[in-house]
């Protein structure tokens, strides 16, 4: 793991297991309603604080916490446009079954590229520090996937460029 | 005002009982510091790089941290973030935990430690979400053939702003480890923002 990536995770996971101290709340506007109070924004006493951890311009992780749920955005590191479209098609990819992946947002914060919102009802249903690995092995993870995407596509364009051109050699 | 569609208007809004209309201002504490403007923060920024061309790094940070413009307007909280930043950077790696022990510890250690979360988290917030991160992108033409080629692929692992970030995270770490996750949590509870 490269130098300055570990600080990165160890400040997420922190972050996060802080945010992550959410209950139950029903809502306070309509009765037997209960919905995350970060999504409804109708209670702003209700919702806290937002924090960034950033590790550059192009890499950061934004927290929206609030008392029952926690709005978690990712900004994917993209240093030119294949890394763009391949982010955006993993994203794509991810949100379109984002029911089997519980706490996936189905589309992403402006300005970031992939988002979860975990409610109180996950952290009641599954492990608070699993939750919080899941996101840092993600962040892992969509690095090193991304960049091996890109090597097997810019291996596969030569092949394809080379027996493309073979009739004219 | 005929072409007005009456169904897309906010009517929580315009309700002075709504909830959506909470008053902020009464979460605040009522022993709030005075508000200061930006020239008494340039004033204490001075005396702070005083302390920090002394070599006395300790106090500067401390002298930072308590001298905070809880109440003041964004103007003296900007002034005061650069200050702050100038002696998050002054001081070395390797003396950030000896500083960090004895600046939150004693008398008002734990809310200077709070403060000085605050500090880290709202600098590395300043340079990042407010569209930097996207425009560049897409002022690139879908003919340019430069983004597609392999030779400045290649160093790009750390963006604009990788310095300083390294920086606060470094510190970040290091002051958990000190003050404990519950600092982190008064960062996001507390309504009085630096």
């Amino acid at each position: 793991m490269s130098q300055s990536l570990r600080p990165y995770l160890q400040c997420v996971r922190s972050s996060l297991t802080a945010a992550l101290a959410i209950s139950n709340f029903a809502s306070q506007i309509s009765e037997r309603h209960n919905v995350p109070e970060i999504e409804s924004g109708a209670s702003p006493e209700l919702i806290l604080n937002p924090l960034t951890v950033s590790r550059n311009d192009s890499e950061s992780v934004l927290i929206e916490p609030s008392v029952n749920s926690v709005r978690v955005s990712i900004r994917i590191k993209q240093a030119d446009e294949i890394e763009h479209i391949l982010v955006h098609k993993l994203a794509r990819f991810l949100t379109q079954r984002a029911e089997s992946f519980f706490i996936l947002r189905r589309k992403p914060v402006k300005g970031y590229d992939i988002s979860f919102l975990i409610t109180n009802f996950h952290t009641s249903s599954m492990y608070k520090n699993q939750l919080v690995e899941f996101v840092i092995s993600f962040m892992e993870d969509v690095d090193k996937e991304i960049s091996e995407m890109k090597l097997f596509l810019n291996a596969r364009a030569r092949f394809v460029a080379e027996s493309f051109l073979t009739p004219f050699d | 005002m005929s072409q007005l569609n009456y169904r897309t208007i906010n009517i929580d809004q315009l309700d002075p009982e709504s909830s959506v209309n909470f008053p902020m201002e009464t979460l605040l504490p009522a022993n709030l510091p005075a508000p200061e403007t930006s020239s008494d923060a340039a004033n204490v920024a001075s005396q702070v790089r005083q302390l920090l061309r002394g070599g006395d790094t300790e106090g500067a940070l401390r002298a930072a941290l308590d001298t905070a413009p809880l109440g003041g307007d964004d103007r003296a909280k900007e002034v005061h973030m650069a200050t702050v930043t100038e002696v998050l950077q002054g001081i070395r790696q390797a003396d950030m935990t000896r500083v960090l022990e004895s600046v939150c510890g004693g008398d008002g250690g734990a809310e200077r430690a709070d403060c000085l979360m605050k500090y880290i988290y709202k600098g590395m917030s300043s340079s990042g979400p407010s569209g930097g991160g996207q425009s560049p992108r897409n002022t690139i033409s879908p003919q340019s053939t430069g983004g597609f080629s392999q030779i400045q692929a290649r160093n790009v692992g750390e963006g604009g702003g990788g310095q300083q970030m390294s920086v606060l995270l470094n510190w970040h770490e290091k002051l958990v480890e000190v003050a404990g996750t519950g600092c982190i949590v008064r960062v996001m509870t507390d309504r009085r923002t630096v």
